[in-house]
């Protein structure tokens, strides 16, 4: 399993498209930065096709005040859960 | 558009800037040449305006900017020869083959998921 | 576990130098190792000795300086993106004929074969980016 790191938001560049392309199965996404914006329940649908896989940085939601906009969807997780993600994955690939 | 089974390495690095308008292309070669030249197997997959560096009739710049292309062609010096472009980046630009300076395998979604699993360590440039 | 991690963001102007500590602060917390931090892009301007930032924002720096002091990860930055931005330790301003310097310890110059040694001698390595 491979854990992508996302730092550009779907409304700003085409970068997501390629972080998507590039997971396979069991792969997971995490939305840092301004990415976030990712989460929110209007533009989480560009995250479809990676169900239940879909995880967004807690510090970065609450810096920009989105916390409650965010989608159930996407998994929340602290610095601590983004640690733990960065262990389970056999490595990571940074997407900006 | 399948991947030849000699699409594994220990590093694949991930090309995805044009050429002139910033460093990323010139530093992500940079990065594939010295891990070369430490004896990795290095893999180079050129992907969205990646895509635009392989163009044949690139030059430099007129401040005297040397771009990408003459370190494109010190690539097969280093025995990097693992050239993957993504198709759908290249229809998406109009680029066909012949428009290439070097031969570069097309490569699918697919292709890129198996690419990224193949190799120990993918960065992105 | 062992760590390591490929910095290419600016300080200040991104916010991949702050992800990238606070990333730090929470893999030493969580008992790993964190081996070496590599600056390369304009990530190499977090090895500015005179940066110095308003008293009301983090400094940058003195946390990388900080890490290295607490828990001996090495700083290294990559030589060449390093000259070409202006960043040079006293060696290379003598070398070069320049007065002053902009580089010194903990940061180290060094070339790009750093960055190959770490991806094969750690666990994982992350790319924090602008």
């Amino acid at each position: 399993m491979i854990l992508h790191i996302l730092n550009r938001p779907p409304s700003h560049s085409r970068v997501y498209r390629q972080a998507l392309d590039a997971m396979a199965e069991h792969d997971r996404l995490l939305l840092i930065e301004d990415a976030v914006t990712g989460a929110l329940i209007s533009q989480v649908e560009h995250f479809q096709s990676i169900a239940g896989r879909l995880y967004v940085l807690q510090e970065d939601l609450v810096s920009r005040g989105l916390d409650s906009h965010c989608a159930e969807a996407a998994h929340i997780v602290d610095m601590e859960g983004f640690v733990r993600l960065t262990e389970e994955a056999e490595k990571t690939v940074s997407w900006y | 558009m399948s991947l030849p089974s000699s699409g594994s390495g220990d590093l694949l690095v991930i090309l995805r800037h044009p050429p002139h308008g910033s460093s990323w292309l010139r530093e992500g070669l940079d990065v594939a040449l010295v891990a070369a030249a430490f004896g990795q197997a290095v893999s180079l997959l050129f992907q969205d305006e990646g895509v635009l560096a392989l163009l044949k009739e690139q030059q430099a710049g007129p401040l005297g900017q040397k771009g990408t292309a003459a370190t494109l062609d010190m690539l097969a010096m280093y025995d990097i020869e693992s050239l993957y472009i993504d198709a759908e980046a290249l229809n998406r630009f109009g680029l066909h083959a012949d428009t290439l300076q070097l031969p570069a395998t097309r490569v699918d979604a697919e292709a890129i998921k198996s690419l990224l699993n193949q190799h120990q360590q993918v960065l992105t440039f | 576990m062992r760590y390591g991690l490929l910095v290419m963001g600016a300080p200040y102007s991104s916010q991949a130098t702050h992800s990238a500590l606070r990333f730090a602060t929470a893999l030493l917390t969580q008992g790993h190792q964190l081996e070496s931090v590599f600056f390369y892009h304009d990530g190499v301007y977090n090895a500015a000795r005179h940066t110095a930032p308003p008293q009301d924002e983090p400094h940058l720096y003195d946390a990388w300086c900080a890490l290295h002091t607490e828990h001996g990860t090495q700083l290294h930055v990559c030589i060449a993106a390093a000259l070409r931005r202006g960043m040079l330790d006293a060696r290379e301003a003598e070398r070069h004929g320049k007065l002053g310097h902009s580089v010194e310890a903990p940061f180290e110059l060094t070339g790009l074969g750093q960055l190959i040694d770490l991806g094969q001698n750690v666990d994982r390595l992350l790319t924090f980016a602008p």
